[in-house]
C-alpha cells in the first residue's frame, strides 16, 4: 500500500499537531459519555465513536478548504443516534449493558454508509443516508401529510423533487440477536463483504449480513465441564484479503489462525502463535499480563499485531514460534504489577492500530499518554492527549516517564501517573496521517503537520 | 501509588521461602480472594476476569504446595497443628506473623495448615465460581428452551448455535449452586427421604417443572431428622411449618438462579 512517508520522532518524521477535541470539558465525567470504541471508515471520510450510553456519533471530514493550507479538513458531527438500549434478560435476571463494544464499517457500495455496532449481546447493522431533497406536490395529500379533500382534486400532477436542508438519517437495517451467551468482544467484516464474524468469551459465530435469524458457530472452546475452563477468547479478526482465514487471541497469550475451508467447525487451528515464556521474568502475574487484549492484521495481510498488558508484538503469519517485533509500551509498570492487580488496572484492555502503510503502530497507555512505534527506524514516541496542549495546530511535545533516579525537568515519575486516565481506544486514518485518540469522554484528533 | 511488595523472580533453583516472596504470595492470595468474593456477589461477573483470577489462585496454591513439599523434604515430618477451620477461605491476618518468622518449623507448620485449608477451600472455591457462572450464564440455553415457564420472556429462543448442550447438567449445575462443601455428605442422606410429604408444595408452582427428586436434594437441613421409613408427615406441626419455610426459601433461590426448567 502506497502511503504517506514519514516516521516517528524527529527528523524526517511525523510532527503531530493538535487538530480538534470533541466532548465535554467538565471535570465530572458522566459515565454514559465514556467513549468505548473509535473507528474510521474505509476512506477516512467518516469517524465513528461509540460510548457507554449506547450512542454512536459519526463525524465527517469537511472538504479541504483552499484557505487553510496547513491543516486538512476538520471533522464535524454528521450523525448521532442511539444504537443500543439497556435491556433486561428476564430469563437470567440480568441487565444487558448498552455500552457499544465495537463499531466496524462496511465498505461503501452506494451513496449510503453502513456500519455494524455491537454491545455485549446484540449486533446491529445501521444505514446512514443523506436526504437533501423531498418530493412536493403530491396528489392525495398536502404538505402536512393530511389527506386532501377529494373534491378539491381537479388535476393530476407529478410530484417534484425540491431541495431541502441536508438531513442525515440513521436507521437499523438488521438486528443480529440471541446468538451469544457470553459477552461479545469483537466483530469483524469479512473481505467477501457478505459475511462477518462475532466473538464472545467462548464462541465465534459467522453471520451473513442479510440473514439475522441464524448464524454459524465456527469456534467453540467451552469445556463440557466449566470447572475446567482456564482460557477464554479475547479478540478475533478476519484476514483483510483471504476471506477463509481469521484469527482469534486468548487470555493465555496465544493466537490461533483458522481456515474455514478446513472444517465447518474451526476448533482445530491451522496455525498456533505463541512466544515461549521467559523463565527469568516469571511472576504470579505472568499469565494475566500475557492475556491479549487486541489483535489486528496489517493492511498488507502479511503481519498481525497483538497487544498484551505491557507490550505490542508484531507477528509474521509465516512464523508461529515467536513475534518478529516486540515493542515495550510501559515497561516501568512491571514492578508495580501487584498494585495494578489490586486496583484492577491490570485487567484494562488496550487496543492497537496500524497506520495506512503498516510502517507505524500506535497504542494507548495511562495518564492520557499514547505511544507510537516506527517499525523501520525502531524509534518510538510518547504523546499526551490533554486539554493543555490543545491550541489549534500546536505541535505535541514528546513526553517521558522517569523510571528511577533523578527526575529531569518535564519528565513525570511513575508514581505520579494518573491511572484513571487511560487511553484504550485509538484509530489511524487509513490513508493519511490523522489519528483519533479517545481519552475517557473526549475524542482528540491529531494531524501530521507535513503535507 | 505505592508498590506492594517487591516482585521477586521465581527461579526454581533459588532458595524459596524468602520473606519478600512470602509477602507477595500473601498479597496475591489476599487480593485474589477478595476479588473472588466480590465477583461472587455480582450477578454476572466478567468471565475473562474470573478465569484470570482463578488461574492466579491456582498458581498460588501450587506454589504453596511446592514450597511445603520442598520444606518437608528438608525436614522430617513433625507434629502438625490441629486441623484448621474449613469455613475460612483465606488465612487470618495473624498468619502473617508466623509466615515471616525465621523459624523453619513454624513456617512449615503454618504452610501445612494453610495448604490443607487452602487446598480444600481454594479448589472448592474455584469449582464453585465456575459452576456458578455456568449455572447463571447457561441456565437459559439448549433443549430446555422448549420447557420454559409460561411467563418467561420470548428472548433467547432462536435455535441455539451451541454444539455441546447438556440436558442432565441443568439439575446438577443448580445442585452445586446451592450446596456448600459441608453439605456434600448430606446429599446421600436426602435420597432416602420420603418425597410424598413435599407433593403439595411442588404442585403449587405452576409451570415450575423441577422434579420432586431434584427438590428433595436441595433441602439439606431436613436430613437432620430423617424419618425415612415413615410414610406420614414428619413429626410435629412446628417442624412442618419450618419445612415449609425451608422449601420456600429454597424455591426463592431456585427461582432466582434457575428461573426456567
Amino acid at each position: 500500500v502506497q502511503g504517506p512517508r514519514g516516521g516517528v520522532g524527529g527528523g524526517n518524521d511525523f510532527q503531530w499537531c493538535f487538530s480538534q477535541v470533541k466532548g465535554a470539558i467538565d471535570e465530572d465525567v458522566a459515565e454514559a459519555d465514556i467513549i468505548s470504541t473509535v473507528e474510521f471508515n474505509c476512506s477516512g471520510e467518516l469517524l465513528a465513536t461509540g460510548d457507554k450510553g449506547g450512542r454512536v456519533v459519526i463525524f465527517q471530514r469537511e472538504q479541504e478548504s483552499k484557505n487553510r493550507l496547513l491543516s486538512r479538513g476538520e471533522y464535524n458531527v454528521y450523525s448521532t443516534f442511539q444504537s443500543h438500549e439497556p435491556e433486561f434478560d428476564y430469563l437470567k435476571s440480568l441487565e444487558i449493558e448498552e455500552k457499544i463494544n465495537k463499531i466496524r464499517w462496511l465498505p461503501q457500495q452506494n451513496a449510503a454508509h453502513f456500519l455494524l455496532s455491537a454491545n455485549d449481546k446484540t449486533i446491529k447493522l445501521w444505514k446512514i443516508s443523506e436526504r437533501d431533497k423531498r418530493a412536493e406536490g403530491y396528489n392525495l395529500k398536502d404538505e402536512d401529510g393530511r389527506l386532501r379533500d377529494q373534491f378539491r382534486i381537479t388535476t393530476l400532477r407529478v410530484p417534484v423533487l425540491m431541495p431541502m436542508d441536508l438531513m442525515v438519517e440513521a436507521s437499523p437495517r438488521r438486528i443480529f440477536a440471541n446468538a451469544h451467551t457470553y459477552h461479545i468482544n469483537s466483530i469483524s467484516v469479512n473481505s467477501d463483504y457478505e459475511t462477518y464474524l462475532s466473538a464472545d468469551d467462548l464462541r465465534i459465530n459467522l453471520w451473513h449480513l442479510e440473514i439475522t435469524d441464524r448464524s454459524f458457530n465456527i469456534v467453540d472452546i467451552k469445556p463440557a465441564n466449566m470447572e475446567e475452563l482456564t482460557e477464554v477468547i479475547t479478540a478475533a479478526e478476519c484476514h483483510p484479503h483471504q476471506c477463509n482465514v481469521f484469527v482469534y487471541s486468548s487470555s493465555k497469550g496465544t493466537i490461533r489462525l483458522c481456515d474455514m475451508r478446513a472444517a465447518a467447525l474451526c476448533d482445530r487451528h491451522s496455525k498456533f502463535f505463541e512466544e515461549p515464556e521467559d523463565p527469568s521474568s516469571r511472576s504470579f502475574f505472568s499469565e494475566i499480563i500475557s492475556s491479549i487484549s487486541d489483535v489486528k492484521f496489517s493492511h498488507s495481510g502479511r503481519y498481525m499485531m497483538t497487544r498484551d498488558y505491557l507490550s505490542v508484538k508484531v507477528w509474521d503469519l509465516n512464523m508461529e514460534n515467536r513475534p518478529v517485533e516486540t515493542y515495550q509500551v510501559h515497561e516501568y509498570l512491571r514492578s508495580k504489577l501487584c498494585s495494578l492487580y489490586e486496583n484492577d488496572c491490570i485487567f484494562d484492555k488496550f487496543e492497537c492500530c496500524w497506520n495506512g502503510s503498516d510502517s507505524a503502530i500506535m497504542t494507548g497507555s495511562y495518564n492520557n499518554f499514547f505511544r507510537m512505534f516506527d517499525r523501520n527506524t525502531r524509534r518510538d514516541i510518547t504523546l499526551e492527549a490533554s486539554r493543555e496542549n490543545s491550541k489549534p495546530r500546536a505541535m505535541l511535545k514528546p513526553r517521558k516517564v522517569c523510571t528511577g533516579g533523578k527526575r529531569k525537568k518535564d519528565e513525570i515519575s511513575v508514581d505520579s501517573l494518573d491511572f484513571n486516565k487511560k487511553i484504550l481506544h485509538t484509530a489511524w486514518h487509513p490513508k493519511e496521517n490523522v489519528i483519533a485518540v479517545a481519552a475517557t469522554n473526549n475524542l482528540y484528533i491529531f494531524q501530521d503537520k507535513i503535507n | 501509588m505505592v508498590a506492594q511488595g517487591q516482585k521477586r523472580k521465581l527461579h526454581k533453583e533459588d532458595e524459596r521461602g524468602g520473606s519478600a516472596w512470602e509477602s507477595q504470595l500473601q498479597s496475591v492470595l489476599d487480593i485474589s480472594m477478595d476479588k473472588f468474593h466480590r465477583d461472587q456477589a455480582l450477578m454476572e461477573p466478567c468471565l475473562l476476569r474470573s478465569v484470570l483470577i482463578n488461574n492466579t489462585l491456582r498458581q498460588v496454591q501450587s506454589e504453596v504446595r511446592t514450597q511445603v513439599e520442598s520444606l518437608s523434604a528438608v525436614k522430617s515430618p513433625t507434629k502438625l497443628k490441629p486441623e484448621p477451620d474449613f469455613t475460612q477461605l483465606s488465612p487470618p491476618a495473624e498468619h502473617n506473623a508466623p509466615l515471616l518468622s525465621p523459624n523453619a518449623e513454624n513456617i512449615e507448620d503454618t504452610f501445612m495448615a494453610w495448604t490443607s485449608e487452602e487446598d480444600f477451600s481454594l479448589s472448592s472455591a474455584i469449582s464453585g465460581i465456575l459452576k456458578d457462572l455456568d449455572a447463571v450464564i447457561d441456565a437459559g440455553q439448549g433443549p430446555c428452551a422448549s420447557q420454559r415457564a409460561p411467563l418467561s420472556s420470548v428472548e433467547n429462543l432462536t435455535p441455539c448455535p451451541l454444539r455441546t448442550e447438556r440436558t442432565s447438567d441443568m439439575a446438577s449445575s443448580v445442585k452445586t449452586e446451592l450446596m456448600c462443601p459441608q453439605d456434600v455428605a448430606l446429599d446421600k442422606l436426602l435420597l432416602d427421604i420420603d418425597t410424598a410429604v413435599f407433593e403439595p408444595e411442588v404442585n403449587l408452582l405452576q409451570g415450575f417443572s423441577v422434579t420432586t427428586e431434584d427438590l428433595v436434594k436441595y433441602l439439606p437441613s431436613l436430613s437432620k431428622s430423617p424419618s425415612a421409613s415413615s410414610s406420614s408427615s414428619l413429626v410435629s406441626h412446628c417442624q412442618a411449618t419450618w419445612e415449609i419455610q425451608e422449601i420456600e426459601h429454597v424455591m426463592d433461590i431456585l427461582m432466582r438462579t434457575y428461573p426456567q426448567s
